[in-house]
């Protein structure tokens, strides 16, 4: 029924009937997508789904094993990237491939710079890229250097870049995942100028907030399996997240009133120096975390969060003040020491948290290879081991290809974090530190693990919560902190407050007097 | 949920690898055929049976029984001494083949086995020359010996592992370093000994052999050393020397060879290696330092204890390498070693490459080494080629070794195609989850 629609010249892109195989999985199977002129076309899935197969399809990146791509109606063939740019596509990735210590310019430039007898010559270039930020309402400042300027400028530079080189069909891949909250608004605000000046955009996300804002239709993905399209109006996003994960999904995290006890960590005075800079990363902030309640320290990223979690944990040193768990001093002491009582779900799943060449049941031991359960007398209890590996399988839901036996590596993201997540709950320790845990997931897994953490938090467990997605701040904690500059700038009650007000505190436009440790902040 | 579908016979990633190496071995010897063709059709002087003779010398150089008498011809069968000597050759070179493997699982480059089989070789044989067996037994005096040698390399290795760990210099460099300083270091404390050869005057350069016993005598009045046969009259102090490692009764096999128990030593050790990376927690914490130093560090493993660890005995084996070969009491060392590093360490790199770090693969690839080194040497007296023919084997070898991915990946894509042209309907009914 779609072959007659496909040679409809309204469409600028249609990928039909795509089917792409990867060694025990189908990666995309029998996926159409049309994308119309002018239009935002948002590609929604979970992980997994097989949107950025269907992306590296399109960009030239995989062969698929069935299917056309077609061009105005033109079968077009896209062997390499190059193919995919000699036809006008282009993509800001999620991580950007900019040159930090070139100058914005340099970087629209790279790789389509005019010459002047072999000299390289910026000034038409300069009147170009200047027309086309103004036409587009795209601020940036030429002449800075990319390691220089907010993250939501180098993403214009990204955005810029496609431009420059008269692309015509815009792939955003989780362009918002790395924005404040003003600068979502923003982007999204650019998106809706390109797309009436005619640019055609895919728009790939799972956050529902923003898809229901700037997209007019939505293609949904579920493991590998095209689910349909639909038209933004027509829908909501309790319809779509439906649609995505197959089956009603609780958006909205439902907790009771915390019940705050003890107190589990008491940080005092606690600061971390820099590796970037002679300031402090951290400086001299002090908070208490008590058992049955999660607490979440807010702000954008490089503020000083990674830093502070680093001396938390013991991976970096502290330079003053000191930590307690548990009523015990662990400022100074072994990562391993500090274990007892304290579990970590770390920000950098792929440096920090997983061997990634190692199977999935070598990584759900590797804090605990050492415990007696699974050794004896240092010789390794395989069986052990996989039968531990199988049961947090069995309970957290983790999927991959081959069992407790897949490489990670192998693994989706996806996975890999609700691995990551199992192994550090089961551990069952007192303080619960979680830095971005559902970064990168999709509703049915960040819903998964938000119930988890509450759960966690019932079962009297203290939750340290880093975050930098506003929703998950707000709906999941008890308490908020707000991190600006290495420094505590306020206290906040999620109940009490919205995310206007956290975004002046996350920029620094406002900050408090806090009474703990006061004296210090003036 | 999952569906587990084992993997065929010649998918899996262990057969691959195995399927790999020798795919690299057997290029490597094509290309040592090429040769010889090539070199026997340009020369006069070979004719086409010499060429035949090179081909199968190459092959079957250790198997050779030497020119019949009577035709000329190469005879073949199974040759005891020939036998014995490959594997008394392969005994260093699975060692400091182990040394590199070890390091490499903790993710570490160990280029400094030269320098730790020179402290290995130093130590050992200071320690079997200087005690006397007249006080000690000779076994003990073995044992100090090779345990003073393993520790030598031991230690030599823990510099780069420390400089490493604590300050982040590359260990190339410094092991790089180590290896020049070990070579000067030991022609240094032999020049200053005592122990420089005066037995064999007549040879160049000064040379030691652990199975000669040496007596210090005083003859009238005037102290000396003396070979086997003290002289007449003369008085004993002490007796040195005499301590070499037990033959195993392998000679008896290996008739007219070189070959003693240090290669069963060797192959025990790589068993042993074998069975502390993969089945105790010490493996699975160097393992996990060398695949992702960081996720170590996380989970509390201490990363720098482990670096400094695995440097150590990587160093322990390289400096056992020296240290049997010292004690095998048949061989010689030439102490001047300033000028010239010990080839038998940087081979290990080879020996670790063609295993794929795998240490039991490493006593294969060990041997065959060793096999190619006798082969070499038989072609050279033999035949009218010489042995730099299997020098051109190896490094091809080595060369296709760093490329086993490829090849892996190659043997992958085949086997699945292979599949898909067969099996593609079944396919549509795997499940996901």
């Amino acid at each position: 029924m779609e072959n007659q629609q496909t040679k409809n010249p309204e469409y600028v892109i249609e990928m039909i009937h795509i089917t792409k195989e990867f060694p025990g999985i189908i990666a995309n199977d029998d996926i159409t997508l049309q994308l119309k002129k002018g239009e935002i076309h948002a590609l929604l899935g979970e992980n997994g789904a097989g949107k950025s197969t269907l992306m590296s399809v399109l960009f030239g990146l995989y062969q698929p094993e069935k299917g056309e791509i077609r061009k105005n109606g033109q079968v077009v063939k896209i062997s390499s990237p190059n193919d995919a740019t000699a036809l006008n596509i282009g993509m800001v990735h999620q991580h950007f491939k900019l040159i930090d210590v070139f100058t914005v310019l340099d970087n629209i430039i790279l790789g389509a710079e005019d010459t002047r007898a072999g000299f390289l010559s910026r000034k038409a270039a300069r009147e170009k890229v200047k027309a086309l930020s103004d036409r587009y309402g795209l601020k940036v400042d030429l002449d800075a250097k990319v390691e220089d300027i907010t993250v939501g400028m180098q993403q214009r530079v990204e955005i810029l870049k496609m431009l420059y080189r008269d692309n015509d069909i815009l792939i955003f891949d989780e362009p918002t995942a790395v924005l404040t909250p003003q600068e979502i608004d923003e982007l999204m605000q650019i998106m809706k100028n390109l797309a009436a000046e005619g640019k055609s955009i895919l728009f790939i996300s799972h956050k529902l907030n923003e898809i229901m804002e700037v997209s007019d239709r939505i293609t949904v993905l579920r493991k590998g399996k095209y689910i349909g399209t639909v038209n933004t109006a027509d829908t909501d996003k309790q319809a779509l997240s439906n649609m995505m994960v197959g089956r009603p999904v609780q958006l909205v995290v439902e907790k009771e009133e915390a019940h705050p006890g003890e107190v589990v960590l008491d940080v005092e005075h606690f600061t971390v120096p820099s590796r970037l800079h002679h300031r402090n990363a951290v400086n001299d902030i002090s908070f208490q975390v008590r058992e049955g309640e999660i607490v979440c320290i807010a702000g954008i990223d490089g503020n000083g969060q990674t830093d502070f979690i680093y001396g938390l944990t013991g991976l970096e040193k502290v330079s003053g003040g000191r930590a307690l768990i548990c009523g015990q001093d662990v400022t100074h002491l072994s990562v391993k020491k500090r274990g007892k009582n304290l579990s970590h779900i770390p920000e950098d799943r792929h440096k920090h948290g997983l061997v990634l060449d190692f199977t999935l049941e070598q990584n759900m031991v590797l804090e605990r290879f050492i415990e007696p359960e699974f050794q004896h007398g240092c010789f390794i209890r395989f069986n052990a081991i996989r039968a531990y590996t199988e049961k947090l399988i069995e309970q957290f839901d983790v999927r991959s290809g081959q069992g407790p036996v897949t490489r990670v590596r192998a693994m989706s993201g996806g996975n890999q974090q609700k691995a990551i997540v199992a192994r550090e709950l089961d551990r069952d320790k007192k303080l619960i530190i979680a830095v971005q845990p559902t970064r990168g997931l999709d509703v049915g897994a960040i819903e998964n693990i938000h119930r988890m953490l509450v759960e966690q938090r019932d079962a009297g467990k203290a939750v340290l919560l880093v975050s930098l997605e506003l929703e998950e701040v707000m709906s999941l904690s008890d308490r908020i902190l707000v991190m600006y500059e290495g420094e505590i700038v306020g206290e906040l009650n999620p109940k009490e407050t919205n995310v206007q007000e956290l975004g002046l505190y996350m920029t620094g436009a406002k900050r408090q007097n806090r009474q703990e440790g006061s004296d210090h902040h003036e | 949920m999952i569906i587990m579908n084992k993997e065929p016979f010649f998918q899996r990633d262990g057969v691959r690898t195995l399927m790999a190496s020798l795919i690299s071995i057997l290029i490597g010897m094509l290309s040592g055929v090429i040769v010889i063709v090539i070199v026997g059709l340009t020369n006069d002087s070979i004719s086409t049976g010499g060429i035949w003779d090179g081909i199968r010398m190459v092959f079957l150089g250790v198997f050779n029984k030497g020119r019949d008498a009577a035709t000329g011809a190469l005879t073949f069968g199974f040759n005891p001494a020939f036998m014995g000597n490959m594997l008394f050759r392969a005994m260093p070179l699975i060692l400091t083949g182990l040394s590199v493997a070890v390091a490499y699982k903790t993710g570490l480059f160990n280029i400094g086995a030269p320098g730790q089989y020179l402290a290995g070789t130093c130590a050992t044989l200071f320690l079997a020359l200087s005690i006397p067996t007249s006080s000690i037994p000779a076994w003990m005096v073995w044992l100090i010996a090779f345990l003073g040698g393993m520790l030598a390399g031991a230690l030599w290795g823990c510099i780069p592992g420390l400089l490493k760990s604590l300050l982040n210099i590359n260990e190339v460099i410094a092991c790089i370093m180590t290896n020049w300083l070990a070579a000067c270091l030991v022609t240094w404390f032999f020049d200053m000994s005592s122990l420089k050869n005066v037995l064999e005057g007549t040879k160049t350069g000064y040379i030691y052999k652990t199975s000669t016993v040496i007596h210090d005598v005083i003859v009238d009045g005037v102290r000396t050393v003396a070979g086997a046969n003290v002289p007449e009259g003369a008085t004993v102090l002490a007796t040195r020397g005499g301590v070499a490692t037990s033959r195993m009764g392998l000679d008896t096999v290996f008739r007219g060879s070189q070959v003693n128990g240090g290669i069963v030593i060797a192959i025990l050790l790589a068993v042993l290696f074998y069975i502390i990376m993969e089945k105790t927690t010490l493996g699975y914490q160097l393992k996990a330092c060398g695949s992702n130093r960081y996720a170590a560090k996380y989970a509390g493993i201490q990363d720098r204890r482990n670096i400094v660890l695995s440097m150590a005995m990587a160093g322990a084996m390289a400096g056992t390498a020296g240290s049997l070969y010292a004690l095998s009491g048949n061989t010689e060392f030439f102490w001047t070693t300033y000028q010239s590093l010990p080839a038998v360490g940087f081979t290990g790199i080879a020996v670790a490459l063609l295993a794929v770090n795998n240490p039991i693969g490493v006593i294969f690839s060990g041997i065959f080494m060793s096999y190619l080194n006798i082969n070499g040497q038989q072609l050279t007296n033999l035949t009218a080629y010489n042995e730099y023919i299997t020098d051109v084997i190896i490094a091809v070898i080595v060369y296709l070794s760093a490329f086993s991915l490829i090849i892996k990946t190659w043997l992958g894509r085949k086997a699945k195609k292979r599949k898909a042209a067969g099996v593609s309907a079944d396919r549509k009914g795997e499940v996901r989850g």
